[in-house]
């Protein structure tokens, strides 16, 4: 939080000078005033005060105006080094600085652009020319109504390893085969906002380009400006910011540590077989220090194999290989059962469970053991995120779309608003408590992908300091049953993908 | 709070028969162990051979078959087991045991001819035994 009070530091710099140049120049002309031989009567002190309070406003006003853009850029400097910057700046602002620097790009490409247009000689490859845009570090695309690029400059061109001339005319997505984090995609937004508004600018992170021929993978972020009816034909700008380095180097840690997990599998289930054993054996004995062990060891196990199964089901989203069959499942159960197993846990930090679930739920279509992991999931953050609240509420009911919704809420820590939105990003967590909690990060990213996969929505609702509520939809049996009627196979298999396609032109 | 319907230790009438071809010695003893305790009568063959000899002569309700067993794997075991020249008479049900991550045809193609099919690193004894008893 360091740069903010330097912020304000800066702010009071230019705003305390101004106020004194203001101050003086009101003190002059009163001082003029009596010059000139009149009195500084009543009438006169009130005026100069008048004069006062107007120049403290409109040097507010004038440095607020002065100061607010300066902040954004600075802003936007930190986010596009974030390596030379030991404190990471804060998401909210990383977008504020993507976007604004489309929608920069944007206005200072359409004013080169229409001034190069205006010379003589120039309408014959002003497009291919335009010399700020070229001398942007950054790849930019410019495209028209149909997505057909009018525009690409030469970084561009290097960073996807096609020339210049073979991309303008083309339909941008055909070049770029992108593949982004969630439903949001830039064809889905594009096709939003020409429905809808005039301009508008988006950002997106972690953006693959799925490269043909032996280029590497990309990976980066993409802010888009978007322009309605532009008098010059562009309306989309794109610019990206190259990020492969860094998220590549994510992607093959969770890699190599699904690689090495998978071993851990069949040693831990035997462990856990033993322990149950034991516990059978033991559940006569009148020791409790003796109970106390067994429970925590049986607590311990649980959260040991939670994690393995979420590292090794990541690494199977990303690949595209997490396959779920969905079957016809009695709900109230399998949250009963993921509650009691998740218990002897929350009982251990001194927290309870409290479970409602509405009777005569309609059953539902689910793969067992991919749903329970999502439930084992929620709970679980609930648990580390409770802080000192010692009671979670379960609950599962029908929705008003006749939905069954699952929520779970904890009454800790809470999320902050500007957060919310990267909750369900791969290996997004909260800067605030990560020393504190133990986490990967993974959790609601895979959460989300198998929720999704189901034809269900997860969301969050949060305070700060007052607790969160996790919840997410599931589809009734009977709807799937139709699916399975019109098709060959007895069961449905679904995959949960961490990717989606830009545009249905690749979609599988 | 539900019944836990994985404490249900009643043995069952007649005992249902299971063979057991799994060479990882402590997965053997415990399936033994919690299948026995459910009031199944549990034999554990280490041997491919020897495994599909035994599944041969008829007498076992449930196979639990692994897929990696010395000597013969468990594909050629299941295929034995469902050629009607070679096994021509089998009442038993097949439950392949594998820790194995497939190709999801091939798992669709061994699922096919056996009759359920368990990840190991999924399932612990007791809720094997909670499985068997719903499809026995």
């Amino acid at each position: 939080m360091n740069y903010l009070s330097k912020t304000e530091r800066q702010y009071f710099r230019v705003l305390l000078p101004s106020f004194i140049a203001s101050s003086a120049i009101a003190i002059i002309a009163l001082l003029l005033l009596k010059e000139l031989g009149l009195k500084p009567d009543f009438y006169y002190l009130a005026t100069a005060g008048v004069v006062l309070i107007v120049s403290l406003i409109i040097t507010i006003l004038v440095n607020g105006m002065l100061i607010s853009p300066l902040r954004h850029l600075w802003k936007l400097i930190i986010s596009m080094t974030p390596h030379s910057n030991s404190q990471p700046p804060p998401i909210e602002s990383l977008k504020i600085g993507r976007e604004l620097v489309a929608n920069l790009t944007a206005q200072l490409y359409q004013l080169t652009s229409s001034i190069s247009a205006q010379k003589p000689g120039a309408e014959t490859n002003s497009l291919n020319d335009n010399f700020v845009a070229n001398k942007l570090p950054l790849p930019l695309f410019v495209l028209d109504a149909t997505e057909t690029i009018v525009y690409a400059n030469s970084v561009a061109s290097d960073y996807i390893g096609i020339a210049t001339e073979n991309l303008v005319g083309k339909n941008f997505y055909m070049v770029m085969d992108m593949s982004f984090p969630s439903e949001n995609t830039l064809d889905n937004w594009l096709k939003e906002v020409k429905a809808n508004t005039a301009t508008a600018s988006m950002s997106w992170e972690r953006v693959r380009l799925n490269v043909l021929d032996n280029h590497p993978t990309r990976l980066f972020d993409l802010a888009a400006f978007y322009n309605k009816d532009n008098p010059n034909k562009y309306e989309t700008m794109i610019v990206l910011f190259d990020h492969t380095k860094q998220y590549s180097q994510d992607d093959q840690a969770v890699s190599f540590v699904a690689l090495s997990v998978h071993e851990l599998r069949t040693p831990l289930t035997m462990l856990r077989g033993y322990i149950e054993a034991l516990e059978e054996e033991l559940k006569d004995s009148d020791n409790p220090e003796l109970l106390n062990f067994m429970q925590n060891m049986r607590a311990t196990s649980q959260q040991l194999t939670a994690f393995v199964n979420n590292i090794l089901n990541v690494a199977r989203v990303d690949n595209d290989q997490l396959q779920l069959s969905l079957h016809e499942e009695n709900w109230g159960d399998i949250v009963m059962s993921a509650v009691n197993a998740i218990s002897v846990r929350a009982k251990v930090r001194g927290i309870t469970l409290e479970t409602n679930i509405e009777p005569d739920l309609p059953t539902v279509g689910v793969d067992r053991l991919s749903i329970y992991e999502v439930i084992n999931n929620l709970i679980d953050n609930a648990i580390k995120y409770s802080n000192d609240a010692k009671i979670i509420k379960v609950d599962a009911h029908l929705t008003k779309d006749n939905l069954v919704e699952t929520t779970v809420q904890d009454f800790g820590l809470g999320i902050s608003e500007s957060i919310m939105p990267n909750l369900f990003t791969k290996f997004y967590r909260d800067h605030r408590n990560r020393s504190q909690i133990g986490g990967t990060g993974l959790g609601l990213y895979l959460s989300k992908a198998i929720v999704t996969a189901h034809g269900g929505n997860i969301w969050v609702r949060s305070a700060l300091g007052q607790g969160s509520t996790f919840g997410f939809t599931l589809l009734p049996y009977a709807q799937l049953a139709e699916e399975i009627k019109n098709s060959d196979n007895k069961e449905i298999v679904r995959g949960a993908h961490g990717w989606i396609k830009n545009h249905s032109l690749y979609r599988r | 709070m539900q019944p836990d319907p994985m404490t249900n230790n009643e043995p069952h009438q007649t005992a249902k028969k299971v063979l057991c071809i799994e060479d990882e010695h402590f997965i053997g003893e415990l399936y033994k162990r919690s299948l026995d305790k459910s009031g199944y009568d549990t034999t554990i063959e280490v041997d491919g051979v020897k495994g599909l000899e035994l599944a041969q002569s008829d007498q076992y309700d449930i196979i639990l078959l692994d897929l990696m067993v010395p000597n013969l794997t468990g594909i050629e075991i299941l295929r034995t087991l469902r050629d009607p020249v070679k096994t021509p008479h089998l009442k038993a049900k097949i439950i392949i045991i594998t820790n194995l991550e497939q190709r999801e045809d091939i798992k669709q193609d061994i699922e096919k001819q056996a009759d359920g099919y368990i990840v190991k690193a999924e399932m612990t004894p007791k809720e094997l035994v909670e499985f068997l008893d719903n499809i026995a």
